[in-house]
């Protein structure tokens, strides 16, 4: 795959527009893929139902080029009907390069209908330093439809010795059921921002993660179990009234994976009702 | 600012207002249990990175909407104000507290013979309510101009904060006098420089800090 040349006028390279449209449905027990559309450097790999009870389809979402540069525009719209279960990761870090004055987006969008499950279980984020870049995760969520939702986000690379000292970070999370907004994260920080090291911020580490269950409450000696697990990091969690959030804070994407893939499978039985089957690429 | 407004602002802004306030910390009562506030100079920091930070790049933004939206008797915003309030709020004591004390402010506003009928139905629609559309709407109420709102806003805030640490710290009266010293100055530039919206409430050493709170053995406070 080939960008094209530098343009005269910058000497840059033009972004890349990537698109990726994906519908599943569920056919009897299982549900599988029924509309997939991509424009760009966005693929899916052929799906597969590794659960031994069967229904959920699993697939890996892949962006060939491995990273994003300036310019860059992403877009992921995904289609759940009513009461399919679709479990979708990717198999590597989504690197974020540095910007060289433009900014590049990444924008998911999906819809879930009465009593469809999302499993969006992607590898991290990470945002070099100079990057500037726009996350928006929206999911509209109707009636009884879960969502579970993972999101690890690595600022700089520290083990590059790189902190995130110029750049953007933009983030709009958002989860909607029923057209009422429950959960909205608008993050909006700069490289070298006072809340990299600030306490209430990232207290000077480079690795923050959201776990998230959108559903009925989980029992509290389940949230109490979970609260057990040892991690290499500040983890903590809490039952709201339509979302059971964990935090993250540490400074290894490994360390986050590692503790939101013990919380998964504590918490994926009553969740979701099945137990967790890692994905094949978790452990390559 | 007329007298009756700023008497109306005091009475808002009096500890004596029933919404139970006191109860809360908002984190505070972790961060020293966690040994991140233990004296004066600590508790400034704390302070200072609070306002710096998810006061004033996403509540008081907000409240700034709130007040624009009451001040034109524009319900869907406050509505809009609410429900985006109320959802980026990520820890269970942090939710708790805000319906709480918005619920407290709203069956006062409701017994007030300064409460329009309009201003009446705008209340029980919006259900829950967070504590930022309720001062606003109570605000409105009184007569409270914007700016003033904001600012008693604030100070609620900070007096709330201070109380928390002398209950909670070895700290006395002039210690916390001194931090009003220091400050206020800073809560008055907030009110002058506000953002024009909420566009971050990153803050995610303090939801952690909440959701210790919830299972901290010895607790003064609710959040």
């Amino acid at each position: 795959m080939h960008r094209d040349l530098p343009t005269a006028a910058t000497g840059l390279l033009p972004g890349w527009t990537a698109r990726l449209e994906l519908g599943y449905a569920r056919h009897g027990e299982r549900t599988i893929p029924v509309h997939r559309r991509h424009f760009g450097p966005l693929r899916v790999q052929k799906h597969f139902h590794p659960e031994p009870t069967g229904g959920v389809c699993h697939q890996i979402l892949v962006h060939p080029p491995g990273g994003i540069a300036g310019g860059d525009i992403l877009t992921f719209d995904i289609d759940l009907a009513s009461g399919a279960h679709a479990l979708l990761t990717s198999p590597g870090a989504a690197k974020w390069y540095r910007a060289h004055g433009r900014a590049a987006s990444q924008t998911l969008q999906a819809r879930l209908a009465e009593d469809a499950v999302l499993e969006w279980l992607p590898q991290e984020t990470i945002l070099f330093d100079g990057s500037d870049t726009t996350l928006t995760n929206h999911f509209e969520l109707t009636g009884d439809a879960r969502l579970i939702y993972s999101d690890v986000v690595c600022l700089g690379r520290p083990a590059a010795n790189e902190r995130f000292a110029t750049g953007q970070w933009r983030q709009d999370s958002r989860i909607v059921r029923d057209g009422r907004l429950i959960w909205a994260e608008p993050v909006r920080l700069a490289g070298a921002d006072p809340l990299l090291d600030s306490r209430i911020g990232l207290a000077g580490h480079s690795v923050v993660g959201t776990l998230l269950f959108a559903g009925p409450k989980l029992p509290a000696e389940l949230t109490a179990a979970c609260r057990e697990l040892n991690a290499d990091g500040l983890l903590a969690i809490s039952q709201l009234p339509e979302l059971w959030v964990a935090r993250f804070l540490g400074d290894s994407a490994e360390a986050a994976h590692t503790a939101f893939r013990q919380l998964w499978r504590l918490i994926r039985p009553e969740a979701v009702g099945l137990d967790a089957v890692a994905p094949r690429i978790w452990n390559t | 600012m007329n007298t009756l407004a700023l008497l109306q602002l005091f009475r808002l802004t009096s500890p004596a207002l029933p919404i139970g306030a006191y109860s809360y910390s908002q984190g505070l009562e972790s961060a020293i249990e966690h040994g991140w506030v233990h004296d004066t100079i600590s508790a400034e920091v704390w302070l200072a990175e609070q306002l710096a930070g998810p006061l004033t790049r996403f509540e008081l933004p907000l409240l700034g909407q709130a007040l624009t939206a009451a001040a034109a008797d524009d319900a869907a915003g406050l509505a809009s104000a609410n429900s985006l309030w109320l959802a980026s709020r990520e820890a269970a004591e942090l939710y708790a507290e805000t319906v709480q004390t918005g619920y407290s402010l709203r069956v006062l506003l409701l017994e007030l013979p300064e409460l329009s009928e309009a201003q009446r139905r705008t209340l029980t629609e919006l259900e829950p309510l967070g504590l930022p559309v309720a001062w606003a709407m109570a605000s409105r109420v009184l007569g409270i101009d914007a700016e003033s709102a904001l600012a008693g806003y604030l100070w609620a805030w900070l007096e709330n904060q201070v109380m928390v640490l002398m209950k909670a710290l070895p700290m006395g009266q002039l210690a916390g006098q001194k931090l009003f010293s220091a400050l206020l100055p800073r809560l008055a530039a907030v009110v002058a420089m506000l953002p024009a919206g909420p566009e971050s409430g990153f803050a995610p050493g303090l939801a952690w800090l909440s959701m210790q709170h919830e299972t901290q053995y010895s607790r003064l406070f609710r959040s």
